[in-house]
Order: C-alpha cells, then structure tokens, then sequence
C-alpha cells in the first residue's frame, strides 16, 4: 500500500457489518489530522448516528463545506450536530439501496464524510478559477485551513491556476532530513515523461512562500513548506478533480507516513547488521573447554 | 573492496595487532584496584604514544596504546546531512547495546564516531586476532551499511514521489 486510502476504514466496514446485522452499538475512533468520529444508535438499532468533529470545522464552513456534504449526503445530514461534535448524520439502515452495487456505493460515500468535509474550499477555488479565467485577471482570496495545531494549507485561485500550499512541522532532525529527500524526490520527478502533467512542486524550508509571506508566519528551521500548482487540465473534468481534491488533501499524512516508514525500515536494517556484528565478536571469544584433561604418561620401554 | 580502502585497512590491522600487547597491570595510584590506564591516564609512563591513520581528512581511526588497555576511535566518512544522520543513528545503536559488545565504549572519544576500548582482560579471554578482525570488519561493513540504506532512502522517495504525482496526473 504506497497510497494512503482517503476513506475511513472504520466507517467503511462498521456501515457494512450493521446493514447486514443491525445491533446496537457505540464507537469513536480517530481519523488522520486529529478528526474525532462517533458511530452510535442512540435511539433503535436500525437508525445510527455518524458525527464527525474537526479542528478546522469553522473555516471549512466559511468555504462552503455545508454545501459539499448537503449536496453529498441531502436529507441524511442533521441540522443540529451532537454535542462536541461538529456535524452529525443519520443513516437509516432500513432506507439502505437494496441492489449490493447501489449499496456499496451508499457505504463509500458515507466513509468519504471526512474527505467531503475538506473537499469544500478546494472546489471553492476550482469554481472561482472558472471564473476569474472568464474575467481573464485577478486573484481570489487565500483560503487557509489549520487543519493541525502549527500545521495549515492554503489555497489560492488565479486566472490560470489554483496554488495549493502545505505547511508542515518536522519533529526533530532525522525527520527534517529525511523529508528533504522525499520533497526534493517531488520535485524532480516531474522530469519522467509518465508524468509531466502532474502538478508543479516547489519545495521550500524555512521561508514561506511568496504567496503567503504576508502572513507574517513564524520562521523556523522545523518548518517546511510545499506548493502544489494545480492547473485546468488537473481539475477541469469532475472525475479528475475529485481524484485531485483527494490526493492533495492526503498530502501532509502521505509524506509522513513515508517518512516513519523509512526510519522503521531503518532500524530494522540496523538492528539486522548489529547482530551481523555480534556474531563476528562472538567468534572471538574462546570456548570454554572444560573437557576433562588425561595425563599423558611416558611408559619406559627400553628394556 | 577498493585499491585505497585495502592499504587504510591494513594499516589499521597491523597497527592494532602491534599494539595489543597488553598485561596485567594494577593501578600506581589507588591500592588493590586495576583500572584501563588509557582512560584513567594517572600515570603517564604507562601510556604509549597515541597513532592516527588516516584515509582522507573526513576518515580516520585513533589508537590509543597503554600497558593494559588500548583505545581504537573511528571516524567515520559522512559526506553529506543524509549519511551524518544516518552515522549517527546507527553509531548510537550499537553503543545502546554497548554491553553486547563487550570491547565498545559507550561513549566515543570528542571527535570521532565511534570508540573501542579492549583491555588485558579482553585479550585473555578472547582470540587476539579475530578481536583485530571484529574492528577491521566493522570499519568495513559500516560505511557499505551507511550508503546502501542512503540508496534505499532515495530509491523509497522516488518511487512514493512518483506513485503521487502519477495519482494526480492521471
């Protein structure tokens, strides 16, 4: 598994099991970038509850991320979200689509929730592209997202193009370093025919981007950032956007995941090649031999 | 193995074989204790004249003789942040385990990587050679670990770098 899945497992198979089998149940579980979801049946078996709480609930909303899930999910969505969380939606297991196709794709869209939920300001700036290359000038507004604590992505449509910038936080030295490799990887591999429609990287540490210098971000040597340049052709048909919208939100947790991937791997070739060590030393020791010792005894024969 | 690394290395074997002519010595200082004088360093005319071979300025090895203990330190060749880091993580390994291999020292010498520290007692209980054996394939292994897991790293970037952007190209 090189790509990460955008969908919650969780939701996926939990969805799956009570179609099959309604009971009731409770659950919360965790998605990546700190997304808190509750799967519970707080009234009868058949009707479960999915609430999602996200960090950056407020601002996803500001771009429209009501809209995305209305449009995605229509009457399943509830008005009134469950305490601590966000938004909530109820799926009545009873109102499933009976055919196992139309089914599925009931299940996939309901795991998508969270992806949906992110998705909104990247097709704010899609939409807003359309319609500043109409007008031919322009900029629209910089939508930044603080999806982690010190961690945000801002979006930003032009004319001719949608920027998409990441910033990330390095923990400590080895992951700084190894993620240089990784971004400079991103940005050099644009150089293989295969895929020289793929977006512009740039990548750059320390200093924030142009487009986003005014922000008067802090400096420091932990942070890197990385802009995406998505243009037309990355988002004009529905299909490639959506696979778009996906990969790019995906981004920050990918690179990650990679990098830890690679220390794992690591240590493991470390730990391999110590005990490689071990064996060389171990021949080095003498055995004990404690075998019993005969006295050699000189018999006399020269008679 | 290259045409410059067998001369270093042979270098360093014949050196560490000369000077591991240790014996028992108990200390001049305190009574009834018997300490490696290469570390203590309280009387001077036990210590022996410290060597360094060199291969290049980024890679060398520091032997240190004494009459009952010896102190081999080694440099090891970081030519780039990757292979520092890479150094540094595998270096702290082995010392974690410091007490697996029982001639390492904890702690490396100020200005080297890695150190040994292989006392009389060491020489009586174990083959002298292959101890000289153990340390000359350590300097070779080491720095054939460090770039084959430098190549894997970049070989793993590329391959997810592109894995993505085909994602999205697609």
């Amino acid at each position: 598994m090189i790509l990460l899945e955008s969908h919650n497992v969780i939701i996926k198979t939990t969805l799956a099991d009570k179609i099959n089998k309604p009971s009731s149940l409770d659950v919360s579980f965790v998605d990546y970038d700190g997304v808190r979801f509750r799967l519970s049946t707080p009234e009868r078996k058949t009707a479960l509850l999915l609430s999602m709480q996200i960090r950056c609930w407020d601002e996803l909303v500001r771009y429209g991320a009501l809209d995305v899930l209305r449009r995605e999910y229509g009457s399943l969505l509830k008005d009134q979200a469950e305490g601590e969380y966000n938004v909530s939606m109820e799926i009545d297991l009873e109102q499933v689509p009976a055919g196992a196709e139309d089914r599925e794709a009931f299940i996939d869209s309901i795991a998508l929730f969270k992806r949906n939920a992110l998705a909104a300001p990247f097709e704010l700036a899609f939409k807003t592209q359309k319609e500043l290359e109409e007008a031919n000038a322009g900029q629209g507004d910089l939508m930044q997202i603080h999806y982690r604590d010190e961690e945000a992505i801002y979006v930003q449509a032009a004319n001719d193009r949608v920027t998409v910038i990441f910033s990330t936080i390095f923990s400590d030295e080895t992951d700084r370093i190894f993620g240089k490799v990784f971004l400079q990887e991103f940005v050099d591999a644009r150089r293989l025919p295969a895929i020289q429609n793929a977006p512009q990287v740039l990548y750059s540490n320390r200093d924030p981007p142009l487009e986003i210098r005014h922000l008067n971000l802090q400096k420091s040597e932990d942070i890197g950032y990385v802009t995406f340049v998505l243009f037309p052709r990355h988002f004009s048909n529905p299909a490639v956007a959506a696979t778009t919208i996906s990969q790019v939100q995906l981004f920050r947790d990918y690179l990650h995941y990679h990098i830890k991937c690679s220390k794992a791997y690591m240590h493991s070739r470390m730990r391999h090649r110590a005990a490689e060590f071990q064996k060389v030393l171990n021949r080095a020791k003498q055995e004990n031999t404690s075998a019993e010792k005969k006295t050699v005894r000189f018999v006399a024969s020269f008679i | 193995m290259s045409n410059v690394l067998r001369p270093y290395l042979a270098a360093v074997r014949s050196t560490l074989t000369a000077a591991l002519t240790l014996e028992n010595f108990s200390s001049q200082v305190v009574e009834r204790h018997n300490k490696p004088e290469v570390e203590v360093g309280g009387s001077k005319e036990v210590l022996l004249n410290p060597l360094i071979i060199s291969r290049n300025e980024n890679e060398r090895v520091l032997i240190e003789p004494s009459i009952n203990s010896i102190r081999v330190s080694i440099k090891i060749k970081q030519a780039d942040e990757i292979e520092r880091i890479l150094c540094h993580k595998f270096t702290r390994f082995m010392m974690q385990r410091a007490e697996n291999f029982i001639v390492l020292r904890r702690k490396p010498v100020p200005g080297y990587d890695i150190s040994f520290l292989i006392t009389n007692t060491h020489s009586e209980t174990m083959l002298k050679h292959k101890i000289v054996d153990f340390i000359i394939q350590f300097m070779e292994d080491v720095d054939k670990e460090i770039s084959e897991m430098k190549l894997s790293l970049n070989a793993r970037a590329r391959i997810v770098a592109e894995q993505y952007l085909t994602a999205i190209a697609t």
